[in-house]
């Protein structure tokens, strides 16, 4: 039984079933959707923990690697998301309580002068469905807004995101800041301007060209 | 001179191609929630009263001994090689600013922030398609203008594409005497609303119009690119 919903939530995830009266996706109408399946299996006394490591990141994983090869678009992964976020809905008390654990914490924000969002959003929902907790700091953010949030959050990878060659700039500055106090802080970038190359000039620690990637990278260095 | 129209989003030739690659469904039938979200946003769009264009000519140009300049108006566009190339043997250029307008960039962003993302998203994609449309919409304008004068227009080139650098905006403003369609540029060149575009289109009886241009880009595997 508890398999079994395991595998349902997984693929709700996937499929962007976020409860049973969404129409979507098609193929799933009238199924229980990720609400219904979390509820489920707390009343069936699954712990929280093994909710998020057996339900939501399978699915979420699945939904990155697909992204990646575009196999998937924007809306799917952001249906996606609104799944994952019905089940957190239920476990986030756990995970405040400390009753369950994630697997680290990842703070992400548009550097300064700066205001797309879409990008960055994707990567912070999916970090968050592979285990992370997320602290999304917007756009146009100061390097002191990053250093701020990393002394609340001691440990924390960071991740900035830029869309235009006049503001992917910027992210050198902040990234110098961010180690001047905190030297061992991770430091990940990203954005359509951004490459391998400029991460490597800037001293950051890793350029990621897609979502899966951050989270590669976060499951390899904090996890 | 200069110029500013105002559009309704019914005058304007959405691009449903370009909509349909946005949501990722360029082959496959899009999911009716989808289909539904596009109706909804279609007609609200409806309602929009600040989708602009606006445009200024520029007779006063030369262009620079290392092929990767001109100047306009006195200011300096560094555009690189590639897009000087193209505009060389105009003998005007008209600058341009597009904008679907705050109403729909600050619709989108909040959506796309809070309760429903995926309509958010839809309105970004929209967003989108209804600036280039108004440059479309600019260029085509441009065009008849210059018809009975013998004069013909290039494709037209924005700041941040193909080595132009996009902070070369701030002279593109300039040219303009307060906000064009009420855009303006922050000191990092990003043009506020968002959902905005600027360039150059190149006027002149020897230029040349090509069918675009992906291969001018370096983004090999951008969701919009055509010429695979
Ligand atoms: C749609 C689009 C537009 C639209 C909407 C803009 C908007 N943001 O709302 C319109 C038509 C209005 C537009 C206008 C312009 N655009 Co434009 N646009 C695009 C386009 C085609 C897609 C952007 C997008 O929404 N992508 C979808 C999201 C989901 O992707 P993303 O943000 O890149 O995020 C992904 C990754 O980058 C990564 N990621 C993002 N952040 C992070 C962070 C971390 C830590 C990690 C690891 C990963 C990561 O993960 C995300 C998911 O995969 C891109 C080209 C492209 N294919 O990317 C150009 C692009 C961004 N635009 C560009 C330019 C130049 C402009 C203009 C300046 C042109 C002009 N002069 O008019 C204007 C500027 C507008 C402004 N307000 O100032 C350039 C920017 C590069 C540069 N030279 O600076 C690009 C890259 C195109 C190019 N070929 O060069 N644009």
């Amino acid at each position: 039984m508890k398999d079994e919903l395991l595998k349902k939530l997984s693929a709700c995830v996937e499929f962007g079933k976020t409860n049973k009266a969404a129409l979507y996706p098609p193929q799933m109408k009238g199924e229980d959707g990720a609400d219904e399946i979390t509820s489920q299996l707390l009343d069936e006394g699954v712990g929280a923990q093994e909710i998020l490591t057996g339900g939501l990141m399978p699915g979420m994983e699945k939904v990155g690697i697909k992204f990646r090869e575009n196999k998937i678009f924007v809306p799917q992964v952001l249906m996606s998301a609104k799944a994952m976020g019905m089940s957190m809905v239920h476990l986030k008390p756990f995970f405040i309580s400390g009753a369950a654990k994630q697997k680290g914490t990842f703070i992400i924000g548009t550097v300064q002068g700066d205001l797309h969002d879409i990008g960055k959003n994707l990567v912070a929902m999916m970090v968050e469905g592979s285990g992370y907790k997320v602290i999304d700091l917007g756009t146009d953010c100061l390097a002191e807004k990053y250093i701020a949030a990393i002394k609340e959050n001691p440990g924390a990878a960071v991740g900035l995101s830029a869309l235009l060659t006049t503001t992917m700039v910027n992210m050198e500055q902040i990234t110098k800041d961010i180690k001047a106090v905190f030297p061992e802080t991770l430091v990940t970038i990203g954005g359509a301007p951004v490459n391998d190359d400029f991460c490597l000039k800037i001293g950051a620690d890793n350029y990621s060209a897609d979502p899966q990637g951050v989270v590669d990278f976060l499951n390899t260095k904090i996890a | 001179m200069k110029v500013e129209f105002t559009y309704q989003f019914e005058e304007l030739a959405i691009d449903m191609d370009r909509l349909r690659k946005g949501l990722g469904y360029s082959e496959e039938p899009i999911p009716e929630l989808f289909i539904d979200y596009l109706k909804k946003v279609k007609e609200d769009c409806r309602e929009l009263t600040d989708i602009c264009g606006a445009f200024r000519i520029c007779e006063e140009l030369q262009f620079a001994d290392n092929k990767r300049s001109f100047f306009a108006d006195g200011a300096e566009f560094k555009v690189g090689r590639t897009i000087a190339q193209k505009l060389r043997k105009a003998d005007k250029m008209a600058f341009f600013v597009c904008t679907a307008g705050k109403t729909i960039s600050e619709k989108a962003s909040s959506l796309l922030k809070g309760e429903d993302p995926v309509f958010g998203y839809v309105y970004d994609i929209m967003g989108s398609a209804i600036a280039e449309a108004v440059a479309d919409e600019v260029q085509h304008h441009i065009e008849q203008q210059m018809l009975p004068l013998g004069a013909k227009i290039t494709n037209r080139y924005s700041p941040g594409y193909c080595h132009w650098n996009v902070s070369d905006q701030h002279k593109l403003f300039s040219l303009f005497d307060e906000n064009p369609c009420g855009v303006s540029l922050t000191e990092s060149a990003l043009m506020n609303p968002v959902k905005s575009v600027s360039g150059v289109i190149g006027i002149g009886q020897d230029v040349e119009f090509q069918d675009y241009q992906c291969s001018l880009c370096a983004m090999k595997d951008c969701v919009y690119r055509s010429d695979e």
